[in-house]
């Protein structure tokens, strides 16, 4: 599904932020993405989801070289991925249906199909009443299940996720964990980039460890590989 | 066939885009001005030349009018046995004075003027006259007779008209570069403002096609609002001018007529400019997207 070789990233002032990953993730697998402030796990997501192209080495996702992709197929390469940013990064002028209905028109579709489709996962993760509320009026956690509800919405093949319960209660935290939980089920491969110990402890994936822009280890308990069918 | 829908705010939010059309309104307005001037001169410069094409006057001048009109009988008989002449005719004291008069004065013609005695003579399209020995038979019958085949005079006209014609043509162009100039600046302008949410469109699997025809309506829409206006206002100034002309002018110079055909030429003023924004718009568009990975 994602394979890094020997990747690295640099900005432009030289600064290697990524330095020589490589991974695999398999199909429908499920990791935590964890290190401290700065080792570059922002960075490392912006890769898989096709904003940043690397310095170095080869970015396999979906059996495709993208770093040897050509920018225009890139756009359907990108449907197969959801992301929940950690800025959320909603549409301020579309209301939170709008917001969460823009993956399946940007894919084509049109109708009260979409709609109804997306009421009913906005109900699902506590929204019912806010269905027509602009982002400048939802608190940062409503504004952050309306972006998790727009990366899940087409039911990606990966889910990329930074911090996505940062700003929820615990209750809520929970609910949305168990449903990247679910996805993972369905066939998803998702991927969550956080600092949140209990999570990870509680969730029990594999983690993509970084320190310092280096992947330092893979790692997970045996329950947790049997449970979401990691590679390390 | 790729799907497309306006994902952009709505024109009326806050952006930096929003006098596009007033400063388009603005372009087509020069632009029609100067359109509308070149079909005017050309128009009047065609009918005032094709008036003199083809025409010769002869003046006789001096103080005895007896012997200055006898004169012009006789150059008029001489002219009418002329091959390649077609009609001789001597102007009568009331049309000279009518010639005269925005000049000197309506009443201000009065007898002992030295009027001159003129001879409307209109050749042959068919034949050539040699006006050199015309000027030097006629001369054979009188000192002081003049002979103007208005050439001289046609050829600065025509040298006037072009240089005029040029300079709005010129002018025109200038405002379309400019034009083309204020549209990339504005689209970019605006997908500076609205980097974010083109960001957004571009993560979730937009196409660079998606985006320019959200951008190409929207700036084919500001193009055509100012066409329209542009073109309303310039329509309203040139039926002032004309008025006013046709008020002041009093026969010093001709009206000049508005070409009705050629000017409503002027009315693709508006389509065109929408399409030059909507083409300046989704090229840069696609160029800036073009640069992002």
């Amino acid at each position: 599904m994602v394979e890094f070789r020997n990747v690295s990233m640099s900005y432009d002032n030289g600064f290697d932020i990524l330095k020589d990953i490589s991974f695999k993730l398999e199909p429908g697998s499920m990791h935590f993405l964890t290190g401290p402030s700065g080792a570059g796990k922002t960075s490392l997501l912006k890769l898989m989801y096709l904003a940043k192209r690397p310095s170095r080495g080869e970015i396999m996702m979906f059996g495709r070289d993208v770093v040897k992709s050509q920018r225009e197929e890139l756009p359907k390469l990108r449907r197969r991925i959801g992301v929940v940013f950690q800025d959320f990064r909603l549409l301020d002028h579309m209301s939170a249906v709008e917001n969460v209905a823009l993956p399946l028109r940007i894919a084509g579709g049109t109708g009260a199909h979409i709609n109804e489709h997306v009421e009913e996962l906005l109900s699902w993760v506590g929204l019912a009443d806010k269905m027509s509320s602009f982002p400048s009026t939802l608190s940062g956690g409503e504004k952050q299940r309306v972006a998790i509800a727009r990366a899940v919405i087409r039911r990606p093949d990966i889910l990329l996720a930074d911090e996505p319960t940062g700003n929820v209660d615990p209750e809520m935290a929970e609910r949305l964990m168990y449903l990247f939980v679910e996805l993972n089920k369905l066939g998803t491969t998702v991927v969550i980039a956080t600092h949140d110990s209990g999570l990870v402890e509680k969730i029990g994936a594999p983690r993509l460890h970084l320190v310092d822009g280096k992947l330092l280890h893979l790692e997970g308990s045996k329950k947790s590989r049997d449970m979401h069918g990691g590679s390390e | 066939m790729r799907n497309s829908f306006n994902f952009l705010p709505n024109e009326k939010s806050r952006e930096a885009t929003k006098l596009l059309p007033w400063v388009m309104a603005i372009m087509v307005y020069l632009s029609a001005l100067a359109a509308t001037g070149s079909l005017l001169l050309h128009s009047g410069f065609e009918d005032w030349a094709s008036s003199l094409q083809g025409r010769i006057t002869v003046q006789i001048t001096g103080e005895d009018r007896d012997q200055i009109t006898a004169q012009s009988l006789e150059i008029q008989k001489a002219l009418r046995e002329t091959p390649g002449i077609r009609s001789v005719r001597i102007l009568s004291d009331e049309e000279i004075s009518a010639l005269l008069e925005p000049w000197l004065g309506a009443g201000n013609i009065t007898d002992d003027l030295p009027v001159p005695v003129m001879i409307d003579v209109e050749t042959s399209e068919d034949m050539y006259v040699n006006l050199e020995a015309l000027e030097s038979k006629i001369k054979q019958l009188s000192d002081s007779v003049y002979l103007d085949d208005h050439a001289k005079w046609l050829t600065h006209f025509y040298d006037l008209a072009y240089s005029i014609e040029f300079t709005a043509i010129g002018i025109l162009c200038m405002i379309l570069i400019a034009s083309v100039g204020i549209v990339i600046f504005g689209t970019k302008s605006s997908m500076s403002e609205h980097k974010g949410t083109i960001a957004i469109m571009h993560l979730m699997g937009a196409h660079d096609q998606m985006i320019a025809k959200a951008y190409q309506k929207r700036f084919m829409i500001y193009g055509l609002k100012g066409g329209v206006i542009g073109l309303l206002l310039a329509f309203i100034t040139v039926f002032g001018f004309l008025n006013l002309v046709q008020d002041l002018s009093g026969g010093l110079v001709e009206t000049p007529t508005l070409p009705v055909l050629k000017m409503s030429m002027l009315l693709i003023f508006p389509l065109l400019f929408a399409g030059l924004t909507m083409l300046t718009a989704r090229i840069t568009v696609m160029r800036e997207l073009g640069r992002m990975v």
